[in-house]
Parts: structure tokens; sequence; C-alpha cells
């Protein structure tokens, strides 16, 4: 950590400093208390001015150091603390009928386990008193200052196939803020498409233009696309990296479903200048939009949870933090320099390219001497979810294997602690459903051995009942803060919808996750066994509507197997005991059940008086703004061949050069199948071909619309019939 | 050009009696529409005059559909009233596509280009001469090569041990059979 950065932090630090000066500890370059006692009247920027002509000082940047690390070691005994408990208490009770290979294993699976989640309530308990103190010394955005002047700043969206409406949305939502604030002078946007579906690559163009004519952004607003989209999201973004690299000092990263404000990402630049040491800045983006009961669920947990565990995690992550992908600044140069992603050994799917590259750039910026902040407390981010649970599984199934493949970098060179602290916890993200269901495994061999001994009776209860009180209390716990926190402040329980809904949202909240927690921990298991034994998962399930998610038909065809087995394991367990049955119900409930929940997560009219959070009640300015972009309904492919604008905007795109006569004769005879069968003579690859192909589709543009019905293909006489109904601009 | 309102409305009718001119009346104003530009009388003026030439093209060239002609004739009043919005330098098989553009850029603003009404600035036609439509800025390229992807000591005994067991991946039915065995193991030490 540089002194320059951490000694922006305000006077709580100061204050650390000027008591161990009272004790005697001679600090050299602050100047003795005199300077000292400026300080303290400072405020605001004028503070900050006055810290930064502080910086420099070694010893400040020690003491910081020791704050850190004292936060960090509190934070780790109280961990092992708890798991320590849990441990013995468990171990208690498998001793009490002697010990086996089976117990031996089983203690090791569960202190994993136990140790994870007391992890994550030790997180959310500090993260709970931090709020609750009011007042956090050490976070970033204490260093923010409104003066500092921006820099030239690259706001990026990789996109790959996703809803241009949402696309192009967001990127005026944030255009629009910033012009209102007068700021959009620094800022150019990138809406880089990897996008391979014909119709909705014409699509993008289209939005693209009619976007800059809305908001007259051409030269601002920019859209590339890679017509071969080597290695995915990173290698979208590396390759934007090489190609405008050098144009800008920072790069703001989206997702598709991204939204920020313009006040917000200003604020990221700011922080950046601010902190020269800082090489990536996250923010904490909340789930909004959503309009479905999974996805109102997410958001309203989302909402209510999440300050507490982001406030622990800044307590003791410090400079040391994480990226996630999106939602995030990041200094041009040492990504450059350091973020490369590298190939990692063997095949995939735990070999080869880097599919979860947000961890690992993180670590790469760590390793290469740059913090990465957490800008908990920034307001102004957002991003969107998944609609439905199948979505939510489909989106897991591409995580889990990324993050699995951060095994690797465990035992890579040159990774930081707390970097491999990160992508620990990633990894456990998704294994730890295998370990909770080998623990499960283990435990029903243990007993049906002890049932079948006459040992079941002889478990000394208490041990019993203080490991259970304490798993829920671990499980629960944060659950129980969250709501001492929103009850502590009336105005924001008041935007929850009141006490009543806010209680009650937090009830079927935490039984929706009991239902669904087991469903997560097969699909997790699976995905994970054939990520190891080197086997790609496939999802046959498309959703065809938006929001409704797949219909009854498409779920039991894909969930078939979970209730099944849910039957097999109930079974099983009643034979073991009917008291081991009793003990594994709430997880075969969820398996149960996991039909009807993966329909009814797709509902948008269910329980639409619960759930609700501030963003939804009273949506923020920038979020309730709606443009619509000027796009035809259909097929855009098709588009891009009929409507003027549509055709001379693509072909006007397309980069004019030499073709060879093979490739020419090769798109002519394309153009020709086309106007002679339809579109759906071609396949995906010869649309994507005759679409590079600017001067073939200019001239199949005119040849539809000036040959007679007789004389052509009735597809392109009925597509042309629909232009029949549009309605001229009216002068 | 001054033509007379009766002529005007003879022409009409003479198109709407004759299904091919009809057809290639109805073509003609889809495509018009398209262009989003304006039913209104200086459209109506262009397209009866395009229909005249076509007609009278048709009677020199009678193997060629009235569509064909008609569109032709419509493309080649619209260059004339859209070709000042353009370079003289583009390309023939290029304009009527920047025409498009420039047309497309124009909206809503500037509803047609046909009317003499909605007469642009020289300055305005200057620009629109000017622009070329580009989606992405001029490259400011940067290298980012991967590093080398190094694993510590113990990294590599892993990965060691790992590839040694790596046949279980690939042959199901031998780690089943093995994991089974190990469970067996485990339960029969256990008992």
């Amino acid at each position: 950590m540089v002194p320059g950065t951490l000694l922006r932090w305000s006077s709580d630090l100061h204050e650390s400093v000027e008591s161990k000066q009272e004790e005697g500890v001679q600090e050299q370059t602050l100047g003795g208390s005199q300077n000292c006692e400026q300080c303290k009247d400072m405020s605001g920027p004028g503070r900050s001015a006055r810290l930064v002509e502080l910086v420099g000082s070694t010893r400040l940047g020690e003491v910081f150091r020791r704050k850190v690390r004292q936060r960090r070691w509190g934070v780790t005994l109280v961990t092992l603390g708890v798991a320590a408990i849990g441990f013995w208490l468990f171990s208690d009770i498998l001793g009490s009928t002697g010990w086996s290979p089976i117990k031996v294993l089983e203690l090791a699976v569960f202190s994993v386990l136990f140790t994870t989640l007391a992890f994550g309530f030790t997180q959310a308990f500090v993260g709970f008193l931090v709020l609750a103190e009011g007042h956090e010394p050490l976070k970033i955005t204490n260093t923010l200052d409104e003066k500092t002047p921006l820099a030239s700043t690259a706001v990026v969206m990789p996109v790959f196939n996703e809803d241009v409406g949402t696309v192009f949305g967001n990127i005026r939502t944030l255009y629009r803020s910033l012009q209102n604030r007068g700021e959009l002078e620094m800022f150019e946007f990138y809406i880089l498409s990897d996008s391979t579906l014909p119709g909705r690559l014409v699509e993008e163009e289209v939005a693209w233009a009619d976007l800059c004519r809305q908001t007259n952004g051409f030269g601002r607003i920019h859209y590339r696309r890679r017509k071969v989209p080597v290695n995915r999201k990173s290698g979208n973004i590396a390759d934007f990296c090489r190609r405008w690299g050098h144009r800008h000092r920072y790069m703001v990263v989206f997702d598709a479903d991204s939204v920020m404000t313009g006040d917000s990402v200003a604020s990221l630049v700011r922080l950046m200048e601010v902190n020269p040491r800082a090489g990536i800045i996250q923010t904490m983006p909340k789930l909004v939009g959503s309009e479905t009961l999974f996805g109102r669920i997410q958001q309203f947990a989302s909402r209510l949870y999440s300050p507490l565990f982001a406030a622990g995690l800044n307590y003791w992550q410090q400079g040391a933090g994480n990226y996630w992908g999106h939602n995030a600044i990041i200094r041009m140069s040492p990504f450059l320099a350091s973020c490369s992603l590298p190939v990692l050994p063997g095949r995939e799917p735990l070999g080869g390219r880097i599919l979860s590259h947000d961890f690992v750039e993180a670590a790469l910026m760590r390793d290469a001497g740059w913090e990465v902040w957490f800008a908990y407390d920034l307001e102004g981010s957002y991003e969107g979810l998944p609609p439905n649970l199948t979505e939510y599984i489909k989106r897991d199934r591409r995580w889990a294997q990324g993050n699995l493949q951060h095994v690797w970098f465990l035992l890579a060179d040159r990774v930081q602690p707390i970097s491999r602290l990160h992508l620990i916890q990633g990894i456990l993200a998704y294994s730890s459903a295998p370990i909770l269901v080998l623990f499960i495994f283990l435990g029903g061999i243990q007993a049906a051995i002890d049932h079948f001994r006459g040992h079941a009776s002889s478990i000394p209860l208490a041990s019993a009942i203080v490991l259970a009180l304490l798993t829920l209390l671990l499980l629960f716990g944060p659950k129980v803060l969250s709501l001492l926190h929103l009850f502590s402040q009336p105005d924001l329980l008041r935007r929850f919808g009141g006490a009543k809904r806010a209680l009650a949202g937090v009830f079927m909240e935490t039984l929706f996750s009991i239902l669904t927690a087991p469903l997560l921990v097969w699909f997790h298991t699976r995905f994970v066994l054939k990520n190891i034994s080197g086997q790609k998962v496939v999802w046959n399930t498309q959703t065809r509507g938006a929001e409704a998610g797949p219909g009854w038909v498409q779920t039991l065809l894909e969930y078939w197997p979970v209730p099944v087995a849910g039957v097999f394991f109930g079974i099983l367990a009643w034979w073991i005991s009917p008291l081991y049955l009793l003990w594994i119900t709430p997880l075969l409930l969820g398996l149960w059940l996991a039909i009807p929940i993966a329909q009814f997560s797709g509902r948008s009219t269910v329980l639409r008086n619960l759930f609700l959070t501030p963003e939804e009640i009273d949506p923020p300015r920038e979020l309730s703004k709606s443009e619509p972009l000027q796009l035809r309904a259909g097929d855009q492919f098709v588009h891009a061949i009929l409507d003027p604008f549509y055709n001379a905007i693509h072909v006007a795109l397309q980069r004019r050069r030499a073709r060879t006569p093979e490739l020419s004769e090769h798109t002519a005879g394309l153009a020709d199948k086309l106007f002679r069968e339809g579109p759906a003579a071609l396949t995906a690859e010869e649309k994507r071909a005759l679409l590079n192909d600017g001067p073939t589709l200019a001239k199949l543009h005119m040849l539809v619309w000036r040959t007679p019905a007789e004389k052509m293909n009735p597809f392109w006489v009925e597509a042309l019939r629909a232009y029949r109904n549009e309605t001229p601009v009216s002068v | 050009m001054a033509i007379s309102p009766e002529y005007l409305g003879l022409l009409r009718s003479s198109i709407n009696s004759a299904p091919e001119w009809k057809e290639a009346w109805e073509r003609t104003n889809d495509y018009l529409n398209a262009l989003r530009i304006p039913a209104d009388l200086e459209r109506e003026l262009m397209l009866l005059t395009s229909f005249e030439r076509a007609i009278a093209r048709k009677r020199k060239e009678p193997s060629t559909s009235a569509t064909e002609l008609a569109f032709d004739e419509a493309q080649k009043a619209l260059d004339a009233t859209l070709g000042n919005l353009i370079s003289a330098k583009v390309p023939v098989d290029r304009r009527s596509v920047e025409e498009r553009v420039r047309l497309y850029l124009m909206q809503p603003a500037q509803n047609s280009g046909l009317s003499p009404r909605n007469r642009l600035s020289d300055d305005v036609l200057e620009a629109l001469r000017e622009v070329r439509l580009e989606a992405v800025p001029r490259l400011q390229q940067a290298v980012i090569a991967p590093r080398p992807f190094a694993l510590n000591t113990a990294g590599e005994r892993l990965a060691a041990l790992a590839g040694k067991f790596s046949f279980l991946g690939s042959n199901r039915i031998l780690a089943w059979f093995l994991g089974l065995c190990f469970v067996g193991l485990l339960i029969y030490m256990s008992l």
C-alpha cells in the first residue's frame, strides 16, 4: 500500500497517528503536532488537500497497514473461533460413539463447510457493526472530491447477442445523465459486439445509429463488431485495449444489463484521479428492473442483505479487493501492462482459455502492485438479473466452469494471499455444493451404521442442540442483522414498503431460499462433477419469452431427474432411519417440488405486494426514463435487405475492401439463393457471410423492391406487404 | 414543369385501372413510405412524373415489367432530389446508399428532402456531403500481451499428481469402480 493513496483518509486515521504521537512515537513527516492541529480544523476537500501534503509519510503508511492488519486478524480470529466451536461440538457428537474413518472424513468436510459459513457470518456481523457505527474511516469514497477534474474515460459494454433495447437504453441512460451534469466531454462510449445472430447484429447497427441520432452522439458513441469472437468477453475487452488502449486513461466496464448514473461514473473517475495507486475500483451494483417472482425475490434479498456483506467485505479487504467484471472502473495503463490473461495448462473445461476473467484480472492487478478497491457505498450503480430460476442456473453453469478454472491460480506463482482468498471464495461458491452432498452422503452412511448397531440414540443431545442453534445463527443471523439495520432507519424502511411488508418479504424469501437451495446444490454438484471429469455441461431448454421462462413441458424435460432423485433419497433415508429422513427433509422438499418451483419462478403476477425495494417503489430518475429506439419488429436480417435505412446503415458501416473473385462469387451465389428461396434457405453462417458483403446487399435491396410479385419468392411478397401498413411520417 | 391537374388525374386513374401499373404504383409507394417520405404534394408529383417516364419507356421496352420501370424511374427522381446531399465523388453504385444514410440522419427533424420548403442551408448541405458514417474512432493501438502462466513448486507437484490420475476422467466406468471401492473400504473400516 502506497502512503500517497491511503493517507487521504479522514480524521480517524489522523487521530490514530496523533495518539501515537502522544504516546511518544516520533513522527517525522507530519512535522509535529502543529500540523495535526491544522488538519483537525480541516473539513471536506480542504482536509483532503492538506492530507495530500502529508502524503509521503511512511510512518502514516505503517499506521494504515497496521490498522488493516488488525482488521484482518480480527476477522480471521472471529471466523476461526466460531469454526472451532462448531468443530468441537461436531467432534463431540461424532466421537460419542467412537471414531471411524468415515467420521474423520465427515469432520474434515464439516470443517470446510462450517468455516465458510462462519466467514460469511463474520463478514456480515462486521458489516453490521460498521453500518451501525455510521462512519467507516477506511473506505475509498472518503477521498472523493467533487472539484477534481475528470480524465478521458471509455465506457465499454461488451455484448453477445443481448437484447438491443436494454444495451443501447443503458448506454443512453448514462449518456443523458452525464450530459445533464455537463460532464460528457471526457467520456466516450463503446458498444463492443461479439454478436453472432445475423438479425441481432443488424439490429445493433441500426440501434447505434438511432441512439447517435437521438443524442447527437456521433463520434462519442462507438459501435465495434468483431467478426470472430476470440476468447469471448475477455477477448472482446482485450481487443478494445489493443485498438484504443492509448486513447483513454480509464475504462468503465459495463455488462449488457448494467446501468450507472453520470454521478457515479464521474465519481469513479475522480476517485481514480485522487488515488493514483488504485488500479480498479469496483462498485456495488443494486439489482433492479425485475418483474418476475424469482427476480424480485433476488432483488429484494440483495437490496436488504448485501449492504452488510459489502461493508464487512470492505472492512477487511481494503485495497486488496476484487473485481466482478462490470460496474467498475479500470486504469488503462496497468491493465494493459499486467492484466492480459494467460492461457491455462490443459484443455477446457478446466484448462485453456480463461472464462471468468474478472477475479484473475484483479489478482494480476494486485500482483503488479496496484490496489483494487470496493466503493461499496457509491450510489447509482445498478444491474439486472436473470428473470427465472432456469436462466439463473444456466448462468451458474458458465460461472461454475469459469470459477473452477481458478484452481490453477491457487497453485500459481506471484498471486497475493488475499487474491488467493478471493479465488477460493469463488471456487467454493460452486464446489461447496458437492462438498455438502459428500457430507450428507457420509452422514447417511454413518447414520445407517449407527442405526444397525443401535447407537443412534446415544449422541450427546446438548452438543447437537447447541450446534444446530449455532448453524441456524450463522445461516440466518445476517438476515436478522439486516432487518435490525433496516428497522434502525425509518425512512429506508418506508421505502421497503413498511415494517409488515419487509418482515413478510424476509419470511417468504427465506422460505424460497430453503426450497431453491437444494435445487442449486443439485445443479452445482452436476456442473462441478462434470467439469472435473473433463466434460462440458449442456443445457437443452431455451427460454422463448423474455420473462416467463420455459413452459411446463420444457421444465419437466429438464428437471424430471430432480424430484425422482428426491423420492429415491427419501426412501433411502427412511430405510436408514426415520430420524435421518426427518433431518434431511428440508433438503428433499426442494427436490420434490423442483418442477413447480422452476415454473413459478418466472411468473410476474405472484406476490406483487411483497419484495418491494426502494428502487421499485421510487425508481431513480435515470431508471425511469424511457426513450424508445426506432427499430422495426420482426426478423432483423430481412429488414437489412428490405428496409431502406437498415440496408443503408448496414452497407455504409461495412469496411470497403477488395474482395477476391471467389469470395464475390460465393456471396453472389448466396444472394441469388436468398432471393430465389427466401431467408430460410440460408444458414446463420451464410447470412453472416452475406451481411459482410455490403455491395451485394445493396444490390439485393434494389432487386427485391423492383421485382414484380409474380417473379419473386412468396416470402418476399409477404415481407413487402408488411411494409404497406407503415404509416408515413406526417409533416 | 407545369402539369395540369386534369392530366394528373387522368394518369392516376389509368394507373389504377391497369393491374400491372397498379402493382408498380403500390410498390413504389411502399418504398417511399419505408423511406418515411411524407405523403404530400411533392411526393405525388414526383411519383406521377416517374410513372409518366416509365410508361413512355414501357413502349420501348415491352419485356421489362412495369414495377421495374417505375421503381427505376422513381429511384432516378430520388437521386435527382437527394443527389445534392452527397458528394459528387461518391461512386454511382454507392449513391443510393449514401442518400438514404443522409435521409436517415436528417429525420425526424427534416422529414423530407423532396419539398422545396425543406431546403437546407449551404452549411448543412456541406456538412452532409462531408459526413461519413463511422462507427469507431481512429485507432490508438496498444500492446497487451498475455503473460506466461507459471505454477509454483507445490502447484507443479499437484499438477503432476493430477496428471497421473487424469485417466479417471476419460474412463467413467473405471472412475465409478474405484470410487465405489473406496466407499466400500471406508464402510468396511468403519464397521
